[in-house]
């Protein structure tokens, strides 16, 4: 096996445990919980395959996110807070809250900065913070999609 | 109830419109803040205009799914608006919940997968386990006690990193810095980030501001809780 393959395996494997672990403390039935791993490993390896043809992190999640979301949505002919649900836990794993944490860290790092020192800090704090909040904007905007594109009433 | 198990405002809408067109109203207004839900009602001549408190924001989908089933029966006018509170004023004692044991493990194997997914070493799943499900039930029992949600991610953020930076230090790990991230991630509000996204989309945009504030002030007193731990790790 090649090691991209591997790899893929990796991230899908943990992005579905994340997802289920996240189902669980989202007090998802168990009857989903499978749902819920599986959507997580799905986004995730939409999401690898893109970062590694090139993609960006943002444009990667975008894609990863709006796949799973025209899933749920062909899958679930109605809007419902289940389905939407197992598409935002499936993201969940693609929310970038490390580098979010990071992002910040850099800012409070600038407190113990000299004078003069100060912009290394700055510029990686406002690097981190610009990928979180294009990432976080990408995963939005790809879950709304399908549901904009094709509004589903209940009572069809 | 809804917004306060993880909603948007548009389930919220449809659920108001719903509701409101099974119990025989013409037309129904919805206005949809982070602490407030305000609804008009119109039957002929007669309105009514009613204003609901919202709580603490949260994520619980088997409640959101309860008040939705009522929803659907008062929609199509198998339950009366008398059976309908009933149901709704017992969704807590009907839904099953997870024992907090299993949330506290699962929410450990959750972080110690995102650690993975950073590239963490395999050495960090026990730290990044234990720091976590620590976390998640300081989380539990403070939260269980209406204490501040800052206060709690604060000392669940401290505490879950503490925990996670000397455990890796403990197993000569590789990178202690990812592994004492990867601790505090069950406190990202990855709900409250989509949700917000939506509610933007969707219009409404003083509810996605409102959320993105909640959203700015939780990353940064979990970061400062990090910081603090990290500086205590490192002596």
């Amino acid at each position: 096996m090649s090691p991209e393959f591997i790899h893929l395996i990796h991230q899908t494997f943990f992005g579905g445990l994340a997802a289920a672990g996240f189902g669980i403390l989202f007090n998802c039935p168990p009857r989903i919980i499978g749902l819920c791993f599986g959507s997580g490993a799905l986004a995730l390896a939409v999401r690898t395959v893109g970062i590694d043809h090139g993609l960006s992190l943002p444009v990667a999640s975008f894609f990863a996110a709006l796949f799973l979301a025209m899933a749920d949505r062909a899958w679930l002919r109605v809007q419902s807070v289940r389905g939407s649900v197992i598409a935002v836990v499936g993201c969940i794993p693609m929310v970038p809250g490390s580098l979010a944490a990071k992002g910040l860290r850099n800012l409070f790092l600038l407190f113990h900065a000299s004078p003069g020192e100060g912009v290394l800090p700055l510029t990686t704090a406002l690097e981190n913070l610009v990928i979180v909040g294009s990432t976080f904007a990408a995963i939005g905007t790809a879950l709304a999609i399908p549901t904009l594109l094709f509004p589903v009433n209940q009572h069809d | 109830m809804l917004l306060e198990w993880g909603a948007n405002a548009r389930t919220v809408r449809h659920a108001v419109d719903s509701t409101a067109r099974g119990l025989g109203c013409d037309t129904v207004e919805t206005y949809c803040q982070h602490a407030a839900v305000m609804v008009m009602l119109r039957r002929g001549e007669q309105s009514c205009m009613q204003m609901g408190k919202v709580g603490e924001h949260g994520v619980n989908l088997r409640r959101a799914e309860a008040v939705l089933r009522v929803v659907d029966d008062v929609s199509t006018q198998a339950l009366d608006c008398e059976g309908a509170l009933e149901q709704l004023k017992s969704v807590i004692a009907r839904t099953g919940a997870y024992p907090v044991w299993v949330v506290c493990l699962s929410t450990g194997l959750a972080c110690a997968a995102f650690g993975k997914l950073l590239g963490a070493d395999a050495l960090a799943i026990v730290p990044v386990v234990i720091g976590a499900a620590t976390g998640q039930f300081i989380r539990h029992e403070m939260l269980g006690r209406k204490m501040n949600l800052f206060l709690t991610i604060t000392v669940v953020s401290f505490v879950s990193s503490l925990i996670a930076a000397l455990g890796g230090r403990l197993l000569h790990e590789s990178n202690i810095e990812i592994t004492a991230v990867a601790s505090i991630l069950l406190l990202v509000p990855g709900v409250a980030i989509l949700n917000a996204q939506v509610d933007a989309l969707d219009g409404r945009p003083n509810l996605a501001a409102a959320r993105v504030l909640r959203i700015i002030y939780i990353l940064m007193f979990m970061t400062l809780g990090f910081i603090v731990s990290q500086q205590i790790a490192r002596f």
